[in-house]
């Protein structure tokens, strides 16, 4: 009651960017209720217990600085700590999409940033690097040998090493083709991905022998490239755009059954497709193809819930397997009983749950690299509540999950293995777990 | 005597670790104020720039005045300095939790100081004495978190329970569904500490001059509340939950009236009306049943548990009287599911209109039934998105409407808004139930309360504070001359 006429959430955004980008951003700020139920979710405020590094804060933030009532640099500290995340959108009743607000606002403000020269370097060699897999793959190899370096780096240069695994394999491209093994019941389309492609070779090579193994068989459309998502979560519109093209050019969804990845941020950059071409031609397009796209997780967990799971072998001995959510599977994409549900159907096998297992573990794509202090108090957090779980195994479904963790649970002395959601099927399969 | 210092869950102590070594947003000029209290405080706990102070002047229903300077205090000592700071400055001071507030309380109406709690968050259990002592900024469902190893909880759960703190539940004495059989944050109050308007601090008891009773509920008028003895109790052995739903809205209150006339005394008792129901459905995709016109959830809870069931049973015979389905929650996650169902009613509202009025009504159980089919009619002739939930078992309702500013009517809004307030007096109702009166409700005290009592507020309020720089516009309507 007593409404003052003076509340100003419905937001002025469209009158100064009435695009469709300003259409996504003006509707997620409309949406937004400030009940603050996303403040005990959010990573940074957890952090921080402030209200600018809060999810409702940002959104505030974003409004002011789209309506111009606030700088951009400003304004710019806050919006950059944001892992993006999205614990902030499972835990919002009004239905935020916050995911596509600071996607389309990073998009937006990028270009009128002003960088240091060593900044914009750091930014483009990460956008160089990460989307050419060859690339990638001969840089961390060079990395590797750096490591013994690390302590004498700044900060910001020694995060990315101390990632690095101990080993950087080889290189080993995929099939284009992989038939199914038995009567074919199913055809796919696969995205490769980038980084693990040169940093964990294994998870594709797993994946491709649990599909065929499953009767699927697997197209790796020729001409696909990197998701776009590194580039857009960083704001670089432009090329995120050339990449989310080739992908469509690249993938017929017509062809398909469903178009499957299995890293968690590439998956969920797929699923952003629409919201990125919003407005544009090419959008229906987008929406085709989106609502083909499925995590691996997601599709074995749909042939498990109809029964047509081929059967695992049962692991050699009883097995407790931390499961970790991937923001980007679990927040961004809903997908959280399906890669438990898969775990559980390995006799044998005990799915433990982790302590805070809503918030993130700090690797979050680029952040790692832009925000080193704060990625690393979220890794030491996240590797500690994985591991007072016990386990003799920890799962997740996501590339920088896995290296994070991984790298954090080595430096707390912790030698337990970290997989691939799909690798510990794969050795299931394969009677070797 | 076992005391167990607990960290708090969602804010661990890496709040000072931090800070100093990221980048700082630049920007805005600082105001004297700032600079003075930036010296006394060190940067840390001091926030000046625009895109700052621009985030600490809302809460969850209402935008105020940006202010010139926020204070994040980590002791009380802190908070006295701050005090002390702006009364040299001769600005307003504002207190704040999480902002999770519905009425506006810590919304400043004029530039001034915030001074924000949500690092001030140490908690001791003291199990043999069954007490929490809890700073402000302590999140209300750590409290029960904590205490929980030890045997005990904290009854008062406010539906924002995992956001609010323990000083705004004070400031505006929240309630939730427990209430309704263990009471509301006041009841669970056993001392305070507070910083009064001079900035002198104060310790109270309950005993006579009952001045904590006083200070729980003002709404940061009267003092900042620095640390809370909190009761803390043992819970029940045994709960059961239960759905039903109706096909219209007064059917649900005539169920719950009879249930209550039959001697039940249910320890939750919440109903949501069907635009509810759908809103939430969006959200958590339970299979609530989305055609039924009223829902109500109900547990009951005790050491026994026969009395417990025949309880239940007493609630499911009154349902199924008034024409009610009724289903039982066959274990608790299923009962859990439906409480956070219940508990996202409001936000969840949002998905229908980006804005809403939003009121608090405290009608007596026997009238429940008129109440809610007038309130529906009311909404129905309107052509306005009405809705209704609330803690029906105590008759307090949250009739809210929802709206999109730049379609619909203000005038139209704020009209249907007085007839349903209208409602609720007429019926012999109050118009507060457990949100405070802010801002937001302050039109509607004059008619609410009659000219002497507020002329005895008023000259309580100038006892405690002078010069009415605590948390000003708000709760009391301007003095008459
Ligand atoms: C979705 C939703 C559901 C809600 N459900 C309920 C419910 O079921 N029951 C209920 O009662 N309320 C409910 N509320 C309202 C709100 O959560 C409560 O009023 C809560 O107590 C506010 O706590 P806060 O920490 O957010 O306080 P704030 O909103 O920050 O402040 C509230 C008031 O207290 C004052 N204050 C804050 N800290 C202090 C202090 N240390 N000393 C003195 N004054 C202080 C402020 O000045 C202000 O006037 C709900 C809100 C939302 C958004
Ligand atoms: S939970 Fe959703 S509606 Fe509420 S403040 Fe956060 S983003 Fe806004
Ligand atoms: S995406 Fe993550 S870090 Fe960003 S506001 Fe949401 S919860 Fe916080």
């Amino acid at each position: 009651m007593g409404y003052e006429g003076k509340v100003p959430v419905n937001n002025d955004i469209l009158t100064h960017h009435p695009d469709g980008q300003g259409e996504v951003m003006a509707h997620a700020v409309d949406a937004c209720v400030h009940c603050g139920f996303c403040l005990p979710a959010c990573p940074t405020y957890a952090l921080l217990g402030d209200e600018m590094d809060s999810p409702r804060g940002r959104i505030v933030l974003m409004k002011e600085v789209l309506e111009g009532a606030l700088p951009l640099y400003d304004a710019a500290p806050h919006l950059d700590r944001c892992l993006g995340c999205q614990a902030c959108v499972t835990a919002c009743p009004s239905g935020v999409p916050y995911g596509e607000l600071i996607t389309s606002f990073r998009g937006w403000s990028e270009p009128q940033r002003q960088r240091s020269p060593l900044d914009r370097a750091k930014r483009a060699a990460i956008l160089k690097i990460l989307p050419a897999p060859r690339v990638f793959s001969l840089a961390a190899r060079v990395g590797q040998f750096a490591k013994p370096l690390a302590p004498l780096l700044p900060n910001a240069l020694r995060s990315p090493l101390d990632l690095l695994p101990e080993h950087v394999p080889a290189m080993q491209p995929s099939a284009a083709f992989t038939p199914a093994r038995g009567q074919r019941r199913g055809r796919v389309a696969f995205l490769v991905g980038c980084a693990q492609q040169a940093l964990t070779p294994n998870f594709n090579a797993a994946t491709l022998r649990v599909l065929a193994r499953n009767g699927i068989e697997v197209v790796i459309p020729e001409g696909q490239g990197c998701c776009g998502a590194a580039a857009l979560h960083t704001g670089a519109r432009d090329e995120a755009l050339k990449l989310v093209r080739a992908n469509l050019a690249a993938f017929n969804p017509d062809d398909f059954d469903a178009i499957l990845s299995n890293a968690a941020g590439c998956g969920a950059g797929l699923k952003e497709y629409p919201a990125i071409l919003h407005g544009l031609p090419d959008e229906a397009q987008a929406r085709a193809f989106a609502a083909k796209v499925q995590d691996i997780s997601e599709y074995l967990g749909g042939l498990l819930e109809d029964g047509e799971l081929e059967p695992v072998l049962p692991a050699s001995r009883p097995l407790t397997v931390a499961y970790h959510d991937a923001c980007h599977l679990a927040h961004a994409q809903g997908v959280r009983s399906a890669p438990r549900a898969l775990l559980r159907a390995i006799p044998g096998v005990t799915v433990l749950e982790v302590p805070e297992g809503d918030l993130c573990c700090g690797s979050a794509g680029t952040y790692n690299l832009e925000q080193p202090e704060l990625a690393t108090q979220l890794g030491i957090r996240k590797a500690k509540n994985i591991l007072s779980t016990q386990p003799d195994l920890i799962a997740s479904g996501n590339i920088g999950c896995h290296t994070q963790i991984q790298s954090h649970a080595r430096r707390q002395g912790s030698p337990v293995p970290v997989m691939h959601t799909i690798e510990v099927l794969d050795l299931a399969y394969r009677g070797e777990l | 005597m076992t005391s167990g210092k607990v960290a708090q869950p969602e804010k661990q102590a890496l709040t000072p670790a931090v800070g100093t070594g990221l980048p700082r947003s630049k920007g805005g000029s600082l105001h004297p104020l700032a600079a003075t209290l930036t010296r006394t405080l060190g940067p840390r706990k001091v926030l000046s720039n625009l895109s700052e102070r621009l985030n600490y002047r809302y809460d969850a229903i209402a935008f105020g005045a940006t202010p010139l300077a926020v204070v994040l205090p980590e002791s009380t000592a802190d908070v006295v300095a701050a005090v002390k700071a702006a009364r040299a400055a001769g600005v307003p001071i504002v207190g704040r939790g999480a902002a999770s507030g519905l009425s506006g309380g810590a919304a400043p109406t004029e530039p001034g100081l915030v001074i924000s709690f949500t690092r001030m968050t140490r908690l001791e259990i003291d199990a043999a004495r069954r007490e929490a002592r809890a700073q402000p900024g302590v999140i209300t469902l750590a409290v029960t978190e904590a205490a929980r190893p030890h045997g005990l909880i904290y009854p008062p759960d406010p539906a924002s329970f995992r956001t609010s703190t323990i000083g705004g539940n004070l400031g505006e004495n929240a309630g939730g569904p427990l209430c309704f059989k263990y009471g509301v944050t006041g009841d669970y109050v056993q001392g305070l500490e507070f910083v009064d308007a001079e900035g002198d601090v104060h310790t109270l008891t309950r005993d006579t001059y009952d001045l904590a009773g006083l200070l729980i509920g003002s709404e940061g008028t009267l003092g900042l509340i620095t640390e809370a003895t909190l009761r803390l109790t043992v819970p029940p052995r045994f709960t059961r939950t239960l759905m039903a739903h109706f096909a219209e809205v007064g059917a649900c209150a005539e169920a719950v009236s009879a249930a209550i006339a039959a001697g039940a005394v249910p320890s939750k008792l919440e109903f949501m009306d069907r635009a509810c129901t759908n809103a939430i459905e969006d959200y958590l995709h339970l299979g609530l049943p989305r055609e039924a016109e009223a829902l109500l959830l109900v547990d009951t809870d005790g050491d026994d548990l026969e009395t417990v069931e025949e309880e239940r049973a007493l609630v499911e015979a009154a349902c199924r009287n008034a024409g009610g389905t009724v289903r039982r929650a066959e274990s608790d996650a299923e009962a859990a599911q439906l409480w956070q169902a219940r508990r996202s009613v409001s936000p969840a509202l949002g998905r229908i209109r980006p804005q809403r009025m939003n009121e608090d009504i405290v009608v007596p159980r026997s009238v429940l039934p008129e109440v809610v089919r007038e309130i529906r009619a009311l909404g129905d002739a309107s052509g306005l998105h009405l809705v209704q939930f609330g803690h029906i078992g105590d008759g307090n309702l949250h009739p809210n409407i929802l709206f999109d500013p730049r379609t619909e009517s203000l005038e139209a809004v704020h009209e249907l808004a007085h007839e349903v307030a209208r409602v609720a007096i007429r019926h012999g109702g109050v118009l507060s139930g457990e949100h405070g009166i802010g801002s937001m409700k302050l039109a509607f005290m004059r008619e609410a309360v009659d000219a002497e009592t507020l002329a005895a507020l008023w000259r309580v309020k100038h006892a405690l504070d002078p010069q009415g720089a605590l948390n000003p516009g708000k709760v009391l309507p301007p003095e008459l001359a």
